[in-house]
């Protein structure tokens, strides 16, 4: 049980929810799929005044297809991410990236809009966003605007989403392009320790690697140079010695040392582009 | 502060007023004396908790109470009307010794059922997949797969009974 007391509400609509925002700004706190929220309020961590659900409004579940991206609402769930037939056409990185995020039970219940908003520097989410270059649509009572992935992680668990504004949905940009996601866990069901996300177009195209889990906004590097005549041993050596010298600010915690993560961040961006390039 | 609320339980439609404070796991055990639903970590993290929310898994630790208005909850305690007529994936649990203390085994059942309902042909891998959000101290998992096993072919064997 949470021991502090907030104000609940559970609005039907989107203008309703703008408008619980437009009022109280950083005094309400949007409630997705909770995965992470609830755990958060049990643990004393976070003690909104008041919590407004997303989960009663209709029409923040969707992933439908504009001309050249494709368009996920913020509620849709990592399940739902995981098994749309549209995003296994057009990004199916995306959906390799949430095939793995949590366990099944997070899955049925957390949201991708929750997750980016969450801004976990080491979510599954996040690389793959910085590495397709998604935008983030969101939206207050009067405006809505677009933020690129590469300017929505502003801070450690900080974006660009204001206090009265509300993250409604990821426009991710339709790719040929073959993506590949890899991630480094010690437990099954834990955050990654570090994760990569690689997009890799054909042959002498462009490459990009995106870490995550070495800051607080995944690190991106365009290696097309090297990657020009494919994904050779000297190639990947030479994106590796990169990625280290870009992640020199990886933090340290009881997961891994500031080494470990820049080490690790070099071989999976390594595990990730070979993979993307087959 | 207090939230009123219409839910489905098991089948069976309540009003209630619960606390905001609540978490689902606390409405279902202190409310509704539904005490099948264990309460393990309380941070979503073992699995103990897990219930059918709308058809789909959950951990009961991590929603609010509050915020189940006009849902359908299934619980452990919904799957089978009496001990001698256990459900499927559960007479497959006794059977294959796929429980010790019995302290994850709602949670895991429920897992199962899930499992069950998106893979009915479910391999060693996807089995150990499924349940990856449920945590056991006492078996090693090893019979706890056995028994989804098994579960999974008897289930395909009689599809019309085996319905979470």
């Amino acid at each position: 049980m949470i021991t502090q007391e907030f104000d609940f509400h559970a609005p039907r609509r989107l203008d309703e929810v703008l408008r619980l925002l437009a009022d109280n700004g950083e005094g309400a706190k949007l409630l997705a799929g909770g995965m992470s929220l609830v755990p958060m309020m049990t643990l004393g961590l976070v003690q909104p005044r008041m919590v407004v659900s997303l989960n009663h409004v209709a029409g923040l579940a969707y992933v439908r297809e504009d001309a050249g991206a494709l368009v996920i609402g913020a509620g849709t769930t990592h399940a739902e991410v995981a098994r749309d037939p549209l995003i296994a056409r057009h990004c199916p990185l995306l959906a390799d990236a949430a095939r793995h995020i949590g366990d099944v039970q997070v899955r049925n219940r957390g949201t991708i809009g929750g997750s980016l908003a969450h801004a976990d520097p080491a979510a599954d989410y996040l690389p793959v966003m910085a590495v397709v270059g998604a935008r983030m649509i969101v939206r207050g009572v009067k405006d809505r605007r677009e933020i690129p992935a590469d300017a929505f992680f502003t801070g450690l668990m900080q974006t660009a989403v204001g206090p009265q504004e509300m993250l409604v949905e990821i426009a991710v940009p339709k790719t040929q392009a073959r993506g590949a996601y890899r991630r480094l866990h010690r437990i099954e069901g834990n955050f990654a320790i570090v994760n990569a996300a690689a997009m890799v177009e054909g042959a002498g195209g462009a490459a990009r690697v995106a870490i995550g889990g070495v800051g607080h906004a995944p690190v991106v590097l365009d290696v097309s140079a090297q990657m020009r005549g494919g994904a050779s041993n000297d190639a990947l050596n030479a994106i590796a010695g990169r990625v280290y010298e870009a992640t020199a600010g990886a933090p340290e915690d009881l997961n891994a040392t500031a080494e470990y993560r820049r080490r690790m961040a070099s071989v999976y961006a390594r595990r990730a582009l070979a993979a993307a390039a087959v | 502060m207090k939230t009123a609320l219409e839910v489905s339980v098991n089948g069976e439609r309540r009003r209630l007023e619960v606390d905001n404070r609540m978490v689902l796991a606390d409405m279902l055990r202190d409310v509704l004396g539904l005490t099948g639903t264990h309460v393990g970590c309380g941070t979503g993290s073992c699995g103990a908790c897990t219930v059918m929310l709308n058809g789909r898994t959950v951990k009961s630790c991590s929603v609010l109470a509050a915020d189940v208005d006009g849902d359908a909850i299934t619980t452990i305690e919904g799957l089978a009307r009496d001990a001698e007529h256990l459900h499927p994936v559960q007479e497959s649990f006794v059977r294959n010794h796929g429980l010790q203390c019995g302290y994850c085994t709602p949670g895991m059942v429920m897992s199962a059922l899930q499992l069950l309902k998106d893979n009915p042909d479910p391999d060693e891998a996807a089995i150990r997949h499924g349940i990856a959000g449920n945590l056991c101290r006492c078996t090693g998992y090893h019979f706890i797969v056995r028994a989804i096993r098994e579960a999974a072919v008897s289930q395909r064997a009689q599809p019309a009974k085996a319905d979470g």
